[in-house]
């Protein structure tokens, strides 16, 4: 093969590897051709936290209560139970994981396009709370004042009295109930209450209608009070004798208010026994097949006894069962269970006693985790930030290819292209690494770092343009120029450019969040840069130029000196 | 040609002031910190109609009795609420203060760093500076140890980590500055951002001295020392300065268009790469041609 072959060989890879770079970082090029389109729109960049929102997280696991053996055991398993809690949160690709700072144990926990921050981070930390609660005295802290109940009953029955004067003054009895009864079951219907035999109402409301001596289209004169409040009563007609009798009425209700301490809930004190009492739950079903499904709970030592003097002290009563602050199930106890077994049956299906009954398993964290970090980001503002960002480099961009081209024409020329190939594979880069296991997160100081990789790529080009321009000037043919400008630049990009590649590893070491997203891109920048503008660059001017440039040096910005 | 070594004087001046004065601005004010290394929240608020008076919402937060508490409004109906929290829970109450207040209230941003953290951070920093400049002045002493005469390596690597200090010292007395007079604080990207500048400004020092080494090994022995490193210079110049034009181009595309949270990071690596040209050529290669007659004297 001679030198011109492998050259064209090389300049055909150079534009082959321009093209997938181009198509890969942009893809919307081929929406006429849905096939490749659908492929090449497969590869994501997987933005940062930062720049799709959502909540990153640190905690510090307390383990000074673990022993040091099993430390990273307990660390695993709060891992498990975080994670567990933090799928069923429904966010898409949690990530957490156990780390270690120092002497310190640490959870991270990320999840991206959060919107509640605050309930998110409750479903983090707080175990499901199973507490088994007593009968206590009726609650009385929420009775409304009787002064105040008494001035409310007053003003209520005024309101009525008024109505009823406007109903026996003639006017539309239908009208007034819908505009003002408080029946919502007759309110709308004008207060008709239809037929309906004696009996069916309370004894007061009923002797009026039956006993009030009423004619049809006739009404009561007097409110009539009954326990739900004042009602005005109007006969509308009759059918039927004697046992059959049916009356037809209408009614117009305006309720009165009072502390009925007979319907209140019956208020629950807490007993001490709780989930942590718990040795482990399980799914059972109340008979043989597929009858109801209910979750059976078996307490340790301490719990069955506390267990036995609770049954032992409500026989009769009612024992609650709390989970999270809510009743989920209220039984009377028959008799007293010494056996340390309980079962909940509330009115599950049979997903929901199994997530029950999963959640009570997992119960509390084998170690104690306090929130130290926290970084959240609402996705409208990482949406901003995204697109100034690649706005600015965009602009940056632009800037630099204006630049090369006005100082160095025409190898600036191919200098910006060798950038725009660059601009082209690094995307690429941060695409295809999510198939990878060195998946790359693209944040905003990653963006930044790239913008300003893109600065310093030029840089390698820089260099050996100055030489080449050089050694035009020391008489050299123009190849001969561009072969010895790459030489011996060679040296000078190889060591510069180790001292960035130093410094952003030790960043990458160093690990947080901010600095780790700017230095990756930063090396990543580099180490590829050195690659399109040293080879590259190389091959496209060793194709392109030729003794057709000799006479026309003021394309490269060089005169040819005599020497 | 330019005779930039004969200029060296000027350069120390010029230099050497601006040292001092960072030296006095960093002893007299310090640096402000922000919340990566004292700890604390910094929550960003956006109000659904225009944001409260500052005096108000202090008066909102009061019964919450929260320490170097700073608020300040932040543009389209947003504030900046800084203060310093021992835990989480402090966090949860001063939204609720304020989202009942005004309602419809979101956080943009929280960012919350317990102390236990801030002191890691703290300490990661200064270990990481440590380390980089441990990592350079042996790449340093590494990539001239061929290069003897008349100047030892390690006086190039000397003259470089000179050049560095001069670089990071600099950068830092502006922050004290900004400081200062605009309450800019440093965090950890300003961290990032020193750690960027002494790669920079090695590489930067390192394609000066290559062109050095390179023009002595040519060099018949006609020419004094001093007049190859002023060649090599002026052979560089063009070099420096085009390299440096496009990092800064892209650095202000960043910070004038990048948005917010990245402004005094781009800001930081601007003041630096721009020293470190500098004094790539005025620090560097004078501190070698000073070495050299210094030597000479002897």
């Amino acid at each position: 093969m001679t030198i011109r072959e492998k050259l064209k060989i090389k300049f055909a890879l150079v534009i082959l590897l321009a093209l997938i770079a181009g198509l890969i970082s942009y893809p919307q090029i081929t929406a006429k051709i849905p096939v490749v389109n659908n492929i090449l729109n497969r590869p994501k960049i997987n933005l940062g936290l930062d720049l799709q929102g959502g909540i990153h997280m640190e905690y510090k696991a307390d383990t000074s209560k673990v022993d040091s053996g099993k430390v990273t055991e307990a660390m695993q398993a709060v891992q498990d139970v975080i994670s567990r809690r933090v799928n069923a949160f429904g966010v898409a690709e949690p990530v957490v994981y156990a780390t270690k700072s120092g002497s310190e144990n640490r959870l991270i926990v990320e999840l991206a396009g959060v919107k509640d921050i605050e309930s998110a981070k409750k479903m983090i930390q707080e175990t499901p709370f199973l507490e088994f609660k007593e009968e206590g005295e009726p609650d009385h802290s929420k009775d409304i004042p009787q002064d105040v109940l008494d001035k409310y009953n007053a003003e209520a029955k005024a309101k009525a009295q008024g109505i009823l004067q406007k109903a026996l003054a003639g006017e539309d009895f239908a009208q007034l109930a819908k505009d003002n009864s408080e029946d919502p079951g007759s309110k709308e219907n004008g207060g008709d209450l239809g037929f309906a035999k004696s009996g069916m109402f309370v004894p007061e409301f009923d002797k009026v209608l039956f006993e009030g001596n009423l004619k049809d289209g006739e009404i009561y004169p007097q409110l009539v009070e009954t326990q739900y409040g004042w009602h005005i009563i109007k006969k509308i007609e009759q059918r039927g004798e004697g046992d059959s009798l049916e009356v037809h009425g209408a009614h117009i209700l305006i309720m009165k208010k009072s502390n009925d301490t007979q319907n209140a809930e019956p208020t629950f004190v807490s007993t001490g026994l709780t989930g942590k009492n718990l040795k482990s739950a399980s799914v059972t079903f109340q008979s043989q097949g597929l009858s109801e499904p209910q979750v059976s709970l078996k307490f340790d030592d301490e719990g069955t006894k506390l267990f036995a003097d609770i049954t032992k002290k409500n026989l009769g009563k009612q024992v609650a069962i709390y989970l999270d602050g809510q009743v989920i199930s209220a039984p009377t106890v028959q008799s007293e269970i010494t056996s340390g077994e309980a079962v909940i049956t509330g009115k599950f299906t049979i997903d929901q006693a199994k997530e029950l009954v999963k959640r009570l398993n997992e119960g509390a964290l084998p170690v104690p985790i306090t929130l130290v970090g926290q970084q959240s980001v609402e996705a409208s503002l990482g949406q901003i930030s995204l697109e100034k960002s690649l706005k600015a480099g965009i602009i940056g961009l632009v800037l630099v290819i204006i630049f090369m081209l006005l100082y160095y024409r025409f190898l600036g020329l191919i200098a910006s292209v060798a950038l725009l190939i660059y601009t082209g594979i690094m995307v690429s880069l941060f695409k295809l690494s999510g198939f990878t296991p060195w998946s790359i997160t693209l944040t905003l100081p990653g963006i930044a770092g790239f913008v300003l990789s893109i600065g310093m790529a030029v840089d390698a080009n820089i260099l050996i343009f100055e030489r080449t321009k050089e050694e035009v000037r020391r008489g050299r043919k123009i190849l001969a120029a561009v072969d010895e400008g790459f030489k011996r630049a060679w040296t000078s990009i190889r060591d510069g450019n180790a001292s960035s590649i130093i410094t952003a590893l030790i960043l990458i070491e160093f690990g947080t969040g901010f600095v780790k997203g700017f230095a990756v891109t930063l090396v990543i920048g580099v180490l590829v840069s050195m690659f399109t503008a040293v080879m590259i660059t190389k091959t496209i001017l060793n194709f392109i130029l030729g003794d057709w440039i000799e006479n026309k040096l003021w394309l490269i910005g060089a005169k040819k000196k005599d020497v | 040609m330019f005779n930039i070594i004969s200029k060296i004087k000027y350069a120390y001046i010029f230099s050497g002031t601006l040292t001092v004065l960072s030296l006095l601005a960093l002893l007299i004010w310090g640096l402000k910190f922000d919340i990566d290394f004292t700890g604390g929240t910094r929550m960003q608020i956006q109000y659904v109609d225009a944001v409260p008076a500052n005096q108000e919402v202090e008066n909102d937060l009061k019964d919450l009795g929260l320490k170097s508490l700073i608020i300040q409004p932040s543009g389209n109906n947003q504030m900046l609420i800084r203060y310093a929290s021992e835990d989480d829970t402090i966090n949860q109450e001063v939204f609720q203060k304020i989202s009942e207040k005004y309602p419809g209230a979101t956080q943009l941003r929280v960012d919350y760093i317990n102390a236990s953290v801030s002191q890691e951070l703290k300490s990661k920093s200064l270990w990481a500076i440590v380390y980089a400049v441990i990592g350079i002045m042996a790449y340093i002493a590494w990539a001239f140890r061929k290069v003897s005469r008349p100047v030892e390596s390690w006086k190039y690597g000397a003259g470089a980590v000179i050049a560095l200090v001069h670089d990071v010292l600099i950068t830092t007395g502006v922050f004290s500055l900004l400081g200062h007079f605009y309450a800019v604080e440093v965090g950890v990207p300003f961290i990032a951002a020193l750690l960027t500048i002494l790669g920079f400004s090695v590489h930067d020092t390192i394609v000066v001295y290559d062109r050095t080494r390179e023009n002595l090994i040519r060099s018949s022995g006609k020419e004094k020392f001093p007049e190859i490193v002023n060649k090599s210079l002026n052979e560089t110049l063009v070099r420096s300065i085009n390299t440096s034009l496009t990092v800064i181009i892209t650095l202000l595309a960043i910070y004038i268009f990048g948005g917010e949270s990245i402004k005094f990071f781009s800001l930081a690596l601007l003041v630096g790469v721009t020293f470190g040209t500098y004094s790539s050529i005025f620090v560097a290669s004078a501190l070698l041609v000073s070495i050299y007659n210094w030597q000479s004297k002897k």
